[in-house]
């Protein structure tokens, strides 16, 4: 796993809004390797999608602007490529499926049609090949009778076939980089367990890398190597996969693998959650975003703000506390 | 309102909502040559009832009609058979303006929270129009309330004159709570209202869900595909497949003796939060195509991808039976016929799993 295929540096995007300006990603660094699956976590609102909007050279502007940074593909820079070369490499060397499926298909097309179209524009296929592979792919998501229920409209097909067409039209062309947003949030857990299955043959037989944002730990577990924690913009913690499970070191880590329901847990019984609010992006603190909301904190974190730092293993985590070492001082999570 | 609602002639206890036998059928457009028009039998033939303060669990494959069910309930998509009852009520051939009162007391927290929000209006608009509408609250508390619950589902009330788009995709969902929360309705409909948050919001909102039931006495019928969510928040749980109740029981009864073949290999398949665990299981694989919802199915509609089928279930359709354990299959109670399929299935299909 030494190809790095993906190196993103420093990357910051902003948002204009009435309230000023909101850094919404803020120094995000990582490398992505060939064959790899990178997991994003995180708050709901912590930059996850924006991250990958950005990647994608879809950041809406205005109100969004990437205001820093860079991401090397094969040593081109995606932020600074002209919208032409971009328009080559989105969809067919990087693909994404988007967190939200019915705004990302077109209502008047027919599925059909949006998939025909990926593998016609991008492989140069004639509209029969197309549509003979666009039907595969709808039977490798498992879309039940796929020749006839291709020529449906969106509207047509329930929330979880929707996000499959979407996973069927970025799986079409066999990208280098996929980068999943909430995948497989709609589906039940059979399909979801089919789709992991297909990332991973697509990864082993293409070396496909993949970004997979998403909120649910046991997709983590199934398929990341690594994971990427993020909070109010930044990432905190970054891990590899057990070491996350097993040893959590950042206090917002912990606090959402505590969060995890488990299928275990006797009913009614209160699920554990992190106290307080999520942050305010237009109004964040000086110190750690955590802060109020962290039990270990000392008065330290409020006057600075913890950068990422080395630990032994490689590991890094954005935090000036051992919790290791350090009990919290008020238990956040009751 | 509650005026509209009395002198219903109902039973002395009614449930809050009560399912019988309800059919949704949607036309297949075809535009390929020669073939005969068919249906969609997205829900087909299913009953259920719900009390007051309980929460229903439904869980099923994706695209077995669970949405559809929850839309039919709310008038949202007419039903082709069955009849709906609320409160002994029954609702489902009301005319529109009938229709109104009960529309107060059943609100739904949707699926995609993308679609489900108007993007030209504030969350301000969002939350209160719903008020407004039902004529809650003075005008001016009206605000006041919006902010409120808008903290109650974890957002910041400065949000109020933001634009839906302004939001990622788990805040948008929050919004979307926070309005059906606004009427003070008595019944939910919950279709995959915690699939976008993190877990930690999950769990808040999910606490917070919870809570408002023990208040307000409210009714849940909730969709999800996480089955530890379900777990967590349903008295009962019922278990869809294609348009029909599979299984039905006691959320700690289904989960700790699962009878249906699709509920065991559903069950087999959660992800699990450990990447050492989740690495040496084992799933149980559901065999087959994965069926047309507009295919004909004389017995039972599972027969493709059961490993414990015998004749019979292509024939006779297995009746959801049993006093509080009900399940439809002819075999649900056969373990050792179940094991035998099962070490056979697992031998044929030489499932990879690590032993170690
Ligand atoms: N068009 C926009 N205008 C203003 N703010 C925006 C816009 N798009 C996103 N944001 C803000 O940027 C922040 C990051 O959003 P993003 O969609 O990346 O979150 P996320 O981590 O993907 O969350 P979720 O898990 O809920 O999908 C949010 O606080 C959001 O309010
Ligand atoms: N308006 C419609 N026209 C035609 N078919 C429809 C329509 N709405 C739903 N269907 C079909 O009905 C079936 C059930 O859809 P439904 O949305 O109820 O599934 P679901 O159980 O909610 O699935 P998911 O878990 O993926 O959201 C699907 O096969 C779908 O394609
Ligand atoms: S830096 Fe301080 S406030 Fe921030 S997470 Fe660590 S202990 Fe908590
Ligand atoms: S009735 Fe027959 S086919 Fe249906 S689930 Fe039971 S054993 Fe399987
Ligand atoms: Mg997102
Ligand atoms: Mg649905």
């Amino acid at each position: 796993m030494d190809n790095c295929i993906l190196q993103v540096d420093d990357l910051g995007v902003c948002f204009h809004t009435e309230e000023g300006r909101i850094q919404a990603v803020d120094g995000v660094s990582f490398a992505l390797h060939e064959g790899e699956t990178l997991g994003i976590v995180g708050e709901s609102g912590s930059g996850k999608s924006v991250t990958s909007l950005a990647l994608m050279g879809l950041v809406p502007s205005p109100p969004g602007q990437i205001c820093a940074g860079r991401a090397l593909y094969r040593g081109e820079n995606l932020l600074a490529m002209p919208p032409k070369r971009f328009s080559e490499i989105r969809g067919n060397r990087i693909a994404m499926i988007f967190q939200d499926p019915m705004t990302s298909l077109n209502p008047y097309m027919t599925i059909a049609d949006q998939l025909i179209e990926v593998t016609v524009v991008h492989l140069g296929h004639s509209h029969r090949e197309a549509l003979k592979h666009a039907i595969e792919m709808l039977e490798r998501v498992g879309i039940p009778s796929p020749s006839r229920r291709i020529f449906a409209y969106p509207h047509e097909f329930s929330g979880g076939m929707r996000q499959r067409v979407m996973i069927a039209m970025a799986l079409s062309c066999q990208p280098d980089i996929l980068i999943a947003d909430e995948p497989t949030t709609a589906l039940d857990v059979t399909i979801e367990a089919q789709i992991l299955e297909l990332m991973k043959q697509l990864q082993q037989s293409q070396g496909t890398a993949i970004i997979m944002i998403t909120h649910d730990m046991g997709v983590v577990a199934n398929i990341c190597h690594r994971v990427h924690v993020m909070y109010a913009g930044k990432i905190v913690e970054q891990a590899g996969c057990d070491a996350l499970f097993a040893n959590p070191r950042h206090p917002y880590t912990l606090g959402l693998l505590k969060s995890v329901p488990r299928l275990t847990q006797a009913t009614s019984a209160r699920l554990a959650t992190i106290d307080g609010q999520p942050p305010d992006l237009a109004h964040l603190p000086i110190g750690c975003a955590f802060e109020p909301r962290c039990g270990y904190a000392t008065p330290e974190c409020r006057q600075q703000s913890p950068q990422l730092q080395d630990s032994e293993d490689a590991d890094r985590f954005a935090c000036f506390v051992d919790i290791t070492k350090e009990s919290p001082l008020k238990d956040p999570h009751v | 309102m509650s005026e509209s609602l009395a002198g219903i002639a109902a039973s002395p206890h009614p449930a809050l909502l009560e399912v019988r036998n309800v059919a949704v059928h949607f036309p297949l457009q075809r535009r390929s040559f020669g073939s005969a028009a068919a249906t969609i039998r997205a829900v087909d033939g299913l009953s259920f009832s719900l009390a007051e303060g309980e929460t229903l669990g439904l869980v099923g494959e994706s695209g077995c009609g669970k949405s559809t069910l929850a839309r039919a309930i709310l008038r949202l998509v007419p039903t082709s058979a069955g009849e709906i009852f609320y409160e002994g009520r029954r609702i489902d051939s009301l005319k529109a303006s009938k229709m109104r009162p009960f529309r107060q007391q059943m609100q739904m927290i949707f699926q995609d929270p993308f679609a489900s929000l108007n993007p030209r209006m504030t969350v301000s608009q969002i939350i209160t129009e719903p008020m407004q509408i039902f004529r809650l609250h003075d005008r001016k508390d009206r605000q006041l309330e919006a902010m409120r619950l808008l903290e109650l589902v974890g957002l910041n009330p400065r949000f109020l004159n933001r634009y839906p788009h302004e939001f990622s995709g788990g805040q948008r969902q929050r919004i979307g709570i926070a309005r059906a929360l606004a009427v003070k309705p008595r019944l939910i409909i919950c279709d995959e209202p915690v699939s976008a948050l993190d877990v930690s919001i999950q769990a808040q909102v999910i606490n917070l869900l919870m809570d408002l039931q023990q208040q307000l006495g409210l009714a849940y019928l909730f969709i999800a595909h996480d089955l530890a969510v379900v777990r967590h928040i349903a008295n009962r749980v019922g278990v869809m497949y294609l348009g029909r109740l599979v299984e039905e029981a006691d959320a700690e009864m289904l989960y700790a003796n699962p009878r249906h073949p699709y509920t065991r290999a559903l069950l087999s398949s959660v992800p699990l939060p450990d990447p050492r665990s989740e690495r040496h299981r084992q799933r149980i694989v559901l065999a087959g195509e994965v069926p047309s919802p507009d295919a004909i199915y004389p017995g039972c509609k599972f027969v493709d991808r059961c490993l414990m089928k015998a004749m019979d279930c292509q024939q006779q359709v297995p009746q959801l039976a049993g006093g509080d354990h009900r399940v439809a299959c002819h075999f649900a109670w056969d373990e050792e016929r179940y094991q035998a399929s099962l070490a056979a299935a697992n031998q044929k299909a030489d499932i990879a799993h690590d032993p170690a």
